[in-house]
């Protein structure tokens, strides 16, 4: 079978599920990395161990990912990995395309109901694969009292924590968001352009919008007409910005004030059919109107090329 | 999010994107090259777009697709216009008829050639040339000889006879096609007290009559309804607006489809006990844009051979 | 209107006569000219059972592909030289051909009820009001 990720442009990495998770009372940490950059996936990371393990995690001095080096992150990430008797992993990555397509949405999908809907998927993963799951302990950006409550309710009988700053109250977030950190630093750093843009050069910075090194790269690789590969996020207004400068003008059918114009226009149009119809019924010669099959078709005669 | 730009009219196109019948190109092997030309729309009495094909054996009529907010890529370019053009074999009697009946006021024969004179589209001559011209005119027009010379008249009863046969065959490609035909005439307050076949069957002549209308004038329009036994409907609701595409509703899209499949029992199908390594999951997972992943995951996360 | 006497001569192709990809694409780009069509999107399309899916400016597209109707060709033609005046003909030139078409949607799948398949009907219709009648 074909992982869902083909189609969905969703990715799921996992660990093997560690058996004495599978049997004792567990704790679960949930964290995300790459939500600002402009460039590249968003990564959400989940890591599991007994809740009898958790004085083992804390030795192994797992910290806030953004407190550490790469270097540090990276020999964290090998010492979770030796853990794998006890300790357990899973990572979402949501691919840039992903996240440019659902926030320009015609029924907008925003970055917080993504991200909770992926967190929500990683806790429903972590059950399905038999972990005992009682305490959920989890990162938000957001308000958390309404995200706590939400979850709760999606899943009774887990105790579930959500607190800004998670990463660096709980070492089980720690190691969550030292997970997804690596593998978000790993696919920035090797991304393979499905576009056919020869040699990309790949020093493209933190992929944060006020890196210079990153609006350099912006600049470089801004198509007049495409605007920019996939690995960019283009919901982001630093794209835009650019796009709207550099790139032809596209419209949609959707744009705000195109899309206002453009239903007034087609109101206008059948009002007038209609008055134009009744109108014929007194002879008065009203403009030509062409029939339905014509117009359900969008099919018109023209008077020149 | 940034401002909408106001949309900036094409001035330049240069390039048209057509769906033109095979016989247009193929006649171009002989020795003239097809034309577009304008001429007198016998429905609008204003200038419309057709083709002749070459030789101007062929006359052939042109109808623009367009949607508001399209473009092409064609090849390696952009063009902005997204119309489609259909060029369509066409029957030149439909835009001679309004020359004979003009000239046929008078109620005498006339030689034929001396019909076709309009200042305002002088191409209309053209339609004499096209070879369905001459061998149909008997269609719409009665016929006399004299000597080696031909002479016609315009004939109303010939020409109704003649478009009836039309609506006829319109009627059949209709149903073959399976294009509904109802909603036009469902929501009017005119009460029938036909059989419901007869019902589908009346609909089916009146929206033929309506394509036929498109090319005779609104006169001759009315004499067809009549001749085919149909009563006129005066009620407006008879010519609806066309119908609201449904692309265009407001209903949400699949919001989150992907996503709450994560809450769907998905998962609890999978078996829990020889659960994939990271290594047998990234066999599985889209790579696009991920080359090194695999690399970077194997030798830390030992896959479970089994 | 005095270029009602105009006609605009159809020339065939300069030699080979060149087949392209068409893409029929839901929104208007403010451009006529060169793009990096094939690097940027054919390169990024994905194809699926029944359904094509790809991204433009970061929106996602849904679309098929349609075949030009029975007896039919698609062409492309392009304007050869603008004359000055009114009174000159226009000629135009058949660039390159196409078979089928790939429309694509914003965001909703390809059905039977898309206005464009709608106008395929056209050409089987125009037959019925435009072939000869018996006699």
């Amino acid at each position: 079978c074909i992982c869902n990720c083909v189609a969905s442009g969703h990715c799921r990495l996992s660990s093997h599920i560690p058996d004495v998770c599978k049997t004792e009372d567990c704790c679960l940490g949930i964290d995300e990395a790459g939500r600002g950059p402009v460039l590249g996936p968003m990564v959400y990371g989940i890591c599991f161990c007994p809740v009898s393990k958790k004085d083992d995690l804390k030795d192994l001095k797992v910290a806030d990912s953004k407190t550490l080096t790469e270097t540090e992150r990276e020999n964290l990430f090998q010492k979770l990995d030796e853990a794998r008797s006890y300790i357990g992993w899973a990572l979402q990555i949501l691919s840039p395309n992903t996240i440019s397509t659902s926030m320009l949405q015609r029924s907008k999908y925003n970055l917080n109901a993504l991200s909770h809907d992926t967190a929500i998927g990683l806790v429903q993963y972590a059950l399905d694969s038999g972990v005992q799951l009682t305490e959920v302990f989890v990162d938000t950006v957001g308000p958390a009292e309404k995200y706590e409550e939400k979850l709760s309710q999606l899943f009774p009988g887990v105790k579930v924590t959500v607190r800004p700053k998670a990463d660096s109250l709980f070492p089980v977030v720690s190691a969550a968001s030292i997970c997804a950190k690596v593998a978000r630093d790993r696919v920035v750093k090797g991304w393979n352009f499905a576009e056919q843009l020869g040699e990309v050069d790949s020093d493209y910075g933190s992929g944060y919008p006020n890196d210079p090194k990153t609006k350099a790269w912006l600049l470089k690789y801004l198509d007049p007409v495409f605007g920019y590969p996939q690995f960019v996020r283009f919901s982001w207004s630093t794209a835009q910005t650019l796009m709207d400068s550099k790139s032809v003008t596209v419209h949609w059918d959707d744009d705000d004030e195109d899309g206002e114009k453009a239903a007034q226009r087609q109101n206008n149009r059948s009002m007038l059919s209609y008055f134009s119809a009744s109108s014929g019924a007194n002879d008065q010669t009203p403009a030509h109107q062409p029939h339905r099959f014509f117009t359900d078709r969008r099919l018109k005669s023209l008077d020149a090329l | 999010m940034a401002t909408r730009k106001k949309r900036t009219p094409n001035a330049q196109n240069d390039s048209w994107v057509v769906v033109a019948a095979d016989s247009v190109i193929d006649s171009q092997k002989k020795n003239s090259d097809p034309a577009f030309v304008k001429l007198r729309n016998p429905s609008t009495d204003a200038a419309s777009l057709y083709m002749f094909g070459s030789g101007d054996d062929q006359l052939y009529e042109v109808k623009a697709f367009e949607e508001d907010f399209h473009s092409w890529f064609l090849g390696q370019t952009v063009q902005q216009d997204g119309k489609l053009l259909f060029v369509t074999p066409m029957d030149p009697l439909y835009l001679i008829l309004p020359y004979l009946i003009k000239s046929g006021k008078e109620g005498k024969f006339q030689p034929v050639d001396q019909v076709f004179i309009d200042e305002e589209f002088p191409a209309c001559s053209r339609l004499l040339n096209c070879t369905r011209s001459l061998a149909s005119l008997h269609h719409v027009a009665e016929e006399k000889e004299v000597g080696s010379l031909k002479f016609h008249r315009y004939s109303r009863d010939r020409t109704l006879n003649w478009l009836k046969k039309k609506v006829e065959r319109t009627v059949i490609a209709l149903k073959k096609r399976n294009i509904s035909v109802g909603e036009g005439v469902k929501s009017t307050t005119y009460v029938r007290v036909k059989p419901e076949s007869d019902h589908h069957e009346e609909d089916y002549l009146r929206y033929a009559h309506g394509l036929i209308s498109e090319y005779i004038s609104e006169d001759l329009s009315k004499a067809l309804l009549q001749h085919l036994q149909l009563p006129e409907l005066t009620s407006p609701k008879d010519t609806e607006p066309p119908l609201k595409k449904r692309k265009l509703s407001d209903k949400p899209v699949e919001a989150g489809e992907d996503y709450t499949k994560f809450n769907s029992a998905d998962f609890a199908r999978k078996p829990p006990k020889k659960m994939s390594a990271a290594q047998k999951s990234l066999a599985k997972v889209d790579k696009t844009g991920m080359k090194p992943m695999s690399s970077f995951f194997s030798p830390k996360v030992k896959a479970e051979k089994n | 209107m005095s270029c009602n006497s105009n006609v605009i001569r159809v020339l065939p192709p300069v030699g080979q006569e060149q087949r392209v990809p068409v893409h029929l694409m839901p929104c208007e780009i403010e451009h006529n000219g060169s793009a990096q069509v094939s690097e940027y999107f054919t390169a990024t399309m994905k194809d699926r059972k029944h359904e094509k899916t790809v991204s433009f400016r970061g929106r996602g597209l849904k679309g098929q592909e349609l075949s030009c109707p029975q007896g039919y060709t698609g062409l492309v033609l392009k304007e050869v030289n603008k004359p000055g005046s009114d009174q000159e003909d226009r000629t135009v030139r058949i660039s390159s051909v196409f078979n089928k078409l790939t429309y694509w949607n914003l965001e909703t799948p390809p059905n039977s009820d898309d206005t464009i398949v709608m106008a395929m009907d056209w050409p089987e219709l125009a037959e019925a009001i435009h072939g000869p009648v018996d006699d």
